[in-house]
């Protein structure tokens, strides 16, 4: 983030999207020089926020349609250079927020989706890479062909093409990668070119390169939108996709642009499951 | 008169113990005291908003404060309700002197005693008067 602000929070309690509020202003406050203004502790100490807040652009994050923190702002006459309402951005971003209070998956994913918006926004020429925190759980199905296992997550958060791609989609993001049938084919990787951060790609577009000895493999993007993120790591150690595609041998995060088209192009873990043992039994056959 | 005891923290934002504040009240209403207590937020309460200030009103409260300046506590007091107990996150720290919290976003394994010891004081109040 090229510009620091000056983060009036809502800082909600009692519903979650005021927890989203308040983690994000603290996250943003953890880079170096954003500072809080505290919605409290400002009706009594005005004149130290107001130093704060006519020293920085103004970040208003309220959490939910009361809109605390912008009626403070108003109350206070802060101009208010950007604004954010967490209900909104869980909306925008098709999110569903749980009705707890303490943050779920889908509260820190779209924490983090936040995160790299408001850095985003402030720097649009600078190319940088953020891998998200999020968790990513895998259920597995597997089949055996001869001595080589198969196995193919069965999560409804993934989708796969028929290249052998998978996505694996969170919100606006997705992480893809290859599955066991390319890994197991192309014998042990050596190389791994990525895609570049901050390309668009389109659904079907190649996204980065892996090569073995046998052969060569172009990925090709289950979705469309731009690369924000690489798994540099394969660069160093390619054999990572080998011991696991789906987890530590992923390739690429991509914001996406138009997911809900892109699926319709897209498969499910029953009907890629099916494909999958079919392609083994011919190689095979 | 509402049934359930308001327990409000500080907004305690950016500071391991305002964390400390929060977690405890949070820790009471979700896990010790669910029936008989629940939290408002503070940073709603202070906008004077009529709707959380007809909640508030003449409705027992008890307050956690994370620092001596006591904000939770004035302002429910302010917007009209009873606050019938001050927590102060300090007088259980003080309790564990050279021990590591945590930070303002994570809470060390010492922090989380002092949650706990916080939480299991506001619950023996909140059955106290139930």
């Amino acid at each position: 983030m090229i510009e620091s602000y000056a983060i009036l929070p809502c800082n909600g309690l009692d519903k979650c999207a005021g927890a989203i509020s308040r983690e994000i202003a603290i996250k943003l406050c953890e880079n170096a020089g954003n500072e809080m203004i505290c919605p409290v502790f400002y009706r009594v100490a005005e004149t130290k926020y107001n130093k704060i807040a006519g020293e920085h652009p103004l970040l208003v994050i309220d959490g939910c349609p009361t809109r605390c923190a912008s009626k403070l702002a108003a109350e206070k006459s802060l101009k208010i250079s950007k604004r954010i309402t967490i209900t909104e951005e869980a909306k925008s971003h098709n999110i569903k927020l749980s009705s707890g209070l303490r943050l779920q998956e889908n509260e820190n994913t779209l924490v983090e989706l936040v995160l790299y918006e408001l850095e985003n926004a402030h720097d649009n020429a600078a190319v940088v890479s953020i891998e998200s925190n999020t968790s990513y759980h895998f259920d597995y199905e597997s089949f055996q062909n001869g001595k080589f296992i198969f196995r193919v997550p069965g999560n409804p958060q993934i989708y796969f093409n028929e290249n052998d791609c998978w996505a694996y989609v969170i919100g606006n993001r997705a992480r893809i990668g290859v599955t066991d049938f390319v890994q197991q084919n192309l014998s042990d990787i050596l190389y791994f070119t990525p895609p570049e951060i901050g390309a668009e790609i389109d659904q079907f577009g190649e996204v980065g390169e892996i090569e073995s000895s046998k052969s060569v493999f172009e990925l090709i993007s289950p979705v469309t939108g731009k690369v924000i993120s690489v798994n540099k790591t394969l660069e160093q150690k390619p054999e990572l996709i080998n011991e696991n595609p789906y987890e530590s041998g992923w390739v690429a995060e991509i914001e996406l642009t138009d997911f809900e088209s892109d699926k319709e192009l897209l498969i499910g873990f029953d009907k890629y499951f099916e494909i999958i043992k079919k392609k083994v039994e011919d190689l095979n056959g | 008169m509402d049934k359930k005891i308001k327990v409000i923290p500080c907004s305690g934002i950016g500071k391991v113990f305002g964390l400390l504040a929060r977690e405890s009240v949070l820790k009471t209403v979700l896990e010790l005291c669910p029936e008989k207590s629940e939290t408002i937020c503070l940073a709603y309460i202070v906008s004077g908003d009529e709707a959380v200030n007809e909640k508030i009103a003449k409705t027992r409260c008890i307050t956690v404060d994370g620092c001596p300046k006591m904000c939770a506590s004035k302002n429910v007091a302010l917007a009209g309700g009873i606050v019938i107990e001050e927590i102060k996150v300090l007088d259980t720290v003080k309790e564990h002197k050279g021990k590591n919290f945590g930070s303002a976003t994570h809470l060390d394994a010492d922090g989380e005693v002092v949650v706990n010891e916080i939480a299991e004081k506001i619950a023996i109040i909140i059955n106290e008067i139930n």
